[in-house]
């Protein structure tokens, strides 16, 4: 449904989107994270065709990007989305069903269906009058008026509270049910490890990974080892009565064993913890050594989630279980 | 290509647009605007009903009864009888401080003279005399039973050369005519240059009339003299048509508060990213301008129509104004593609209104004066107004240049009607560059960019021809050779600019000479357009013949005349576009080095081969 390949925008000499490429299947939500500036809302936009491409292509459902007849079978949402606020929600809308071509009474029963599903009371007040809540529905049902096959939405529960958001990111998981391909940006991980299929990680204008969650967490998160130990060793620190020594590798911990062994002390007891999303996130966007890819390496976390995360960014795991399911929960 | 244009698109956008439009003004700016129309409504038909009569009793005169004139200049509300006015012409002469501009004393028309000279307003008392004497005698012409009697068919054939015949003829005639009347004041004559002086004792009304253009030299010959009359405003004495300018000014007015309206439209689209979402729909963005222009061009001509209805004009009055309608959108519009907020919008939209009012109003002051005031829409106006006649080629060259501007003007705004531009904070300057810059994608394409401001340049020369004109012929001449020469090395060398800023072209000195050539080819095939103008003669004034280059000359002269100048843009627009490629500081320094080759070639080149 969407095919996007080496795509690049160039700004005068700035390079905001270098070489991106991905495809997105029918019915597939897909996530495109990354920080400020690292071209999400660029490769939007080129896929929304209203930023053209330098080089590289684009094709939604089945056309150019920027091409008549994609627009009419694309339903795109801005991070900003100000209305024409002396408008009412169903005059913006019948405006807009008007441009897509769509014919009156299909327009109505298409507004009013969706105006229920968002919820939205107010149908005939100003736009300028209704919080931003309901002008972020309003457009959301904006972008249905078409009855669009894909949906492209930036950033689409920003600056909302966090009951309209779990409603919007809900919505959005819905409408992927019902067959739409959405392709979506956020910065709240939480809501793209929660509603996307598969995720790109983009950093300084590359793809810098992509694929389902749990694969990315395998292929880029790290291990690392918790050794509880009944006597101090050099960098641990006290803990429920013990101390708590963190290692990266097996090594280190029979290093540690040996040091014990030698101070007539003992492990008490060994944790693991694998990278969260975030942490897979923060250490890509940390990095700068170009594209990559996924899906090609061997799984280290098969140890499944026990406890939770640990400070937000790292799952931690119970020494030796091998249940291998589940996900990490946030904070 | 042209954009594409859908009519079902463009009207549901215009209806929104209207709708939008009406939602957004609160009840105190609705007011203002009622006021106003209230206002307007009533001066109107009081000023189409009673005349406006802005030149009532400005000339003094002094007539006893006995004499025929009495009864002229006291039906003429222009004049104001003071009494006989004998005592201030006791000895056979008249002063200025005497309170009088005209005095009939034994059988003699005095004029009012300081320093021995008749001052300005005494020569243009005469000349309304003259008119007045004219209007009075078809009336009681008019009112004899026997008309083949009262208005004999005269015929004077007199062969002239064409070259001057303007001056020439208008000799003639008025000569004639005047020989006919049996002399004095009561000679009429269409054309009043030349036309005996009403008997006047000092002999030095003649000549006076509006109209009078004597006897033109040829380009070169004189180019600096003033020994000529050359038809210039400081040979031209009122009054001018006061009361259909001011009429016509009615038309012009409504146009200020439509491009306010517009532009402020225009540039709500653009503050927080109003309008990216009709980017996103499957509507271009030629039908997205298109739909927003239409109602408020509407609203101008319906307006324009409104005021025709009320003060008596006809067709001719709503096209002219319609294409002044398009050119103050088009301006509107990409002066609000530039501005970046409201602040800067309103200098905009004050520039525009000032600007163009200048260019619609000032050349239709001289509305009777052919063919100088046909570069203003407006003119086309006053004449309809005053049922003087006016040719198609005449119309055509008093509307199409600022339609083709308007037009340039919308694609060059349609250039940044698009995501990557229309919503960023680049500086006005950078912005207009841009705008450009987005209608280039090679050196060669620099041809038909530059070709297509040609609109600009030629309303920009006809302007410099309007104000200088008013200026002695020894001044005003060499200042539009400058004036050109500034108008059209800028003309060719901010596209190329553009291009350089825009990354369009790297900045090597191969690709400045490639784009100074397309520039310079595109700016002579384009400046070929200013050939319309031979269509209303205005080669024939001095200062027209001067900015346009239309010397005479034999067939050689004639093709020198035609390949020079294109020597001469290629060569200059190179120059421009070499110092563009190093950066603006280079840009302006061989900007500057054109213009001094331009002005060059203007003096010396064209002076030789006429």
């Amino acid at each position: 449904m969407i095919e996007v390949e080496g795509l690049r925008k160039e700004y005068g000499g700035f390079v905001a989107v270098e070489g991106s490429s991905f495809a997105v299947a029918p019915g597939e939500v897909f996530g495109v994270i990354g920080p400020n500036g690292a071209g999400k809302t660029t490769t939007l936009k080129m896929l929304a065709g209203l930023v053209e491409p330098t080089a590289g292509s684009a094709r939604v459902a089945g056309y150019d990007a920027g091409d008549d007849e994609m627009r009419r079978h694309l339903g795109f949402l801005p991070e900003e989305s100000p209305l024409y606020e002396e408008m009412t929600p169903r005059s913006y809308l019948r405006f807009f069903a008007d441009l897509y071509g769509v014919d009156r009474a299909t327009a109505d029963e298409r507004i009013e269906r969706t105006l229920d599903r968002l919820d939205l009371d107010y149908r005939d007040r100003a736009l300028g009058d209704v919080s931003k809540g309901m002008k972020r529905k309003v457009a959301i049902a904006r972008s249905l008026v078409n009855d669009p096959d894909v949906l492209v939405y930036d950033e689409p529960a920003s600056g909302l509270d966090p009951l309209t958001t779990n409603y919007i990111v809900d919505f959005t998981r819905e409408l992927a049910d019902r067959g739409k391909t959405v392709v979506f940006s956020a910065h709240n991980l939480y809501h793209v490890e929660s509603v996307c299929d598969r995720i790109a990680i983009m950093n300084e204008g590359r793809v810098v990974a992509q694929g389902p969650v749990e694969e990315l967490r395998r292929e880029h998160g790290t291990t690392e080892y918790h050794v509880y130990a009944d006597v101090d060793l050099d960098g641990a620190t006290r803990e429920n009565g013990g101390f708590r020594l963190t290692v990266e590798s097996m090594d280190d911990v029979e290093a540690v064993r040996a040091e014990l062994d030698g101070r007539e002390g003992r492990i008490v007891d060994i944790r693991t913890s694998e990278s969260s999303l975030e942490g897979v996130f923060l250490d890509l966007a940390s990095r700068d050594d170009g594209p990559r890819s996924t899906g090609e390496a061997g799984s280290r976390g098969e140890n499944g989630i026990r406890n939770g995360t640990e400070d937000g960014a790292r799952a931690e795991n119970g020494n030796g279980t091998e249940d291998g399911n589940g996900r990490g929960t946030d904070a | 290509m042209l954009p594409r244009l859908r009519p079902r698109v463009v009207v549901r956008i215009a209806r929104w647009e209207l709708f939008r439009g009406t939602g957004t003004l609160d009840r105190r700016t609705i007011g203002v605007y009622l006021v106003g129309l209230v206002v307007l409504a009533g001066a109107l038909p009081m000023a189409a009903g009673s005349g406006l009569a802005i030149d009532e009793g400005i000339y003094r005169v002094g007539a006893p009864g006995d004499t025929p004139y009495r009864d002229v200049v006291e039906s003429d509300p222009t004049f104001v009888v003071r009494g006989d006015g004998q005592s201030a012409a006791a000895d056979g002469r008249l002063t200025a401080d005497e309170g009088y501009e005209l005095v009939f004393a034994d059988g003699e028309l005095l004029l009012a003279t300081d320093g021995g000279e008749p001052t300005p307003k005494a020569r243009a008392a005469l000349a309304a005399l003259r008119r007045s004497v004219e209007s009075y005698n078809d009336r009681r012409m008019a009112e004899e039973p026997n008309a083949t009697a009262a208005f004999p068919v005269r015929v004077t054939l007199r062969y002239a050369d064409r070259r001057g015949a303007g001056g020439a003829g208008a000799a003639v005639s008025g000569g004639g005519n005047g020989g006919d009347g049996g002399g004095g004041a009561t000679g009429s004559g269409a054309g009043t240059a030349g036309g005996t002086g009403a008997g006047s004792r000092d002999g030095s009304g003649g000549g006076a009339g509006a109209g009078s253009s004597g006897g033109l030299s040829p380009l070169g010959v004189d180019l600096f003299g003033t020994g000529t009359t050359d038809g210039s405003p400081s040979q031209i004495a009122p009054p001018f048509p006061f009361q259909s300018l001011v009429l016509a000014f009615a038309f012009l007015l409504p146009l200020n508060f439509v491009v306010q309206a517009y532009s402020s439209s225009v540039l709500r689209e653009r503050i927080n990213r109003r309008g990216e979402l009709l980017l996103v729909a499957p509507v271009s963005a030629a039908e997205i301008v298109a739909g927003k222009t239409l109602p408020y061009l509407v609203a101008a001509v319906g307006l324009a129509g409104v005021v025709t209805a009320v003060v008596g004009g006809g067709a001719l009055s709503v096209l002219a104004v319609g294409s002044l309608a398009l050119l103050y959108l088009g301006t509107a519009f990409l002066g609000a593609m530039l501005a970046r907020s409201f602040k800067e919008l309103t200098f905009v939209v004050v520039t525009i209104s000032v600007g163009l009012m200048t260019f619609a109003f000032v050349p239709a002051i001289f509305a009777d004066v052919d063919p100088l005031a046909l570069i203003s829409p407006l003119t086309l106006v006053v004449r309809d107004l005053t049922g003087t006649a006016v040719t198609p080629s005449g119309v055509a060259f008093a509307t199409l240049p600022a339609t083709l501007a308007a037009a340039v003007l919308f694609g060059l705004g349609l250039g940044v009607y698009r995501e990557e531009d229309m919503f960023t904070q680049r500086p006005v300057h950078l912005k207009a560059l841009d705008a450009l810059g987005g209608r280039i994608r090679s050196p060669r394409s620099l041809v038909g960019l530059t070709a297509v401001l040609i609109p600009f340049v030629f309303v920009a020369e006809l302007l410099a021809v309007a104000a200088l004109f008013a200026l002695p012929g020894g001044l005003s001449i060499p200042l539009v050779l400058v004036v050109v020469a500034v108008v059209e090395e800028f003309a060719k060398s901010v596209p190329v600019l553009a291009g350089f800023v825009d990354g369009r072209y790297p900045r090597t000195r191969r690709t400045a000479l490639l784009a100074g050539a397309a520039s310079g080819l595109g700016f002579f095939l384009g400046e070929k357009l200013t050939l319309v103008v031979q269509l209303v003669g205005l080669p024939e004034l001095r200062v027209g013949s001067a900015a346009f280059q239309m010397g005479g000359g034999g067939p050689l002269v004639a093709g020198a005349l035609l390949l020079a100048p294109l020597a001469l843009h290629v060569v200059t627009a190179g120059i421009s576009a070499l110092g563009a490629a190093r950066g603006t500081g280079a840009w302006l320094a061989g900007t500057a080095l054109a213009v001094l080759v331009h002005v060059a070639y203007n003096l010396s080149v064209v002076v030789a081969l006429v």
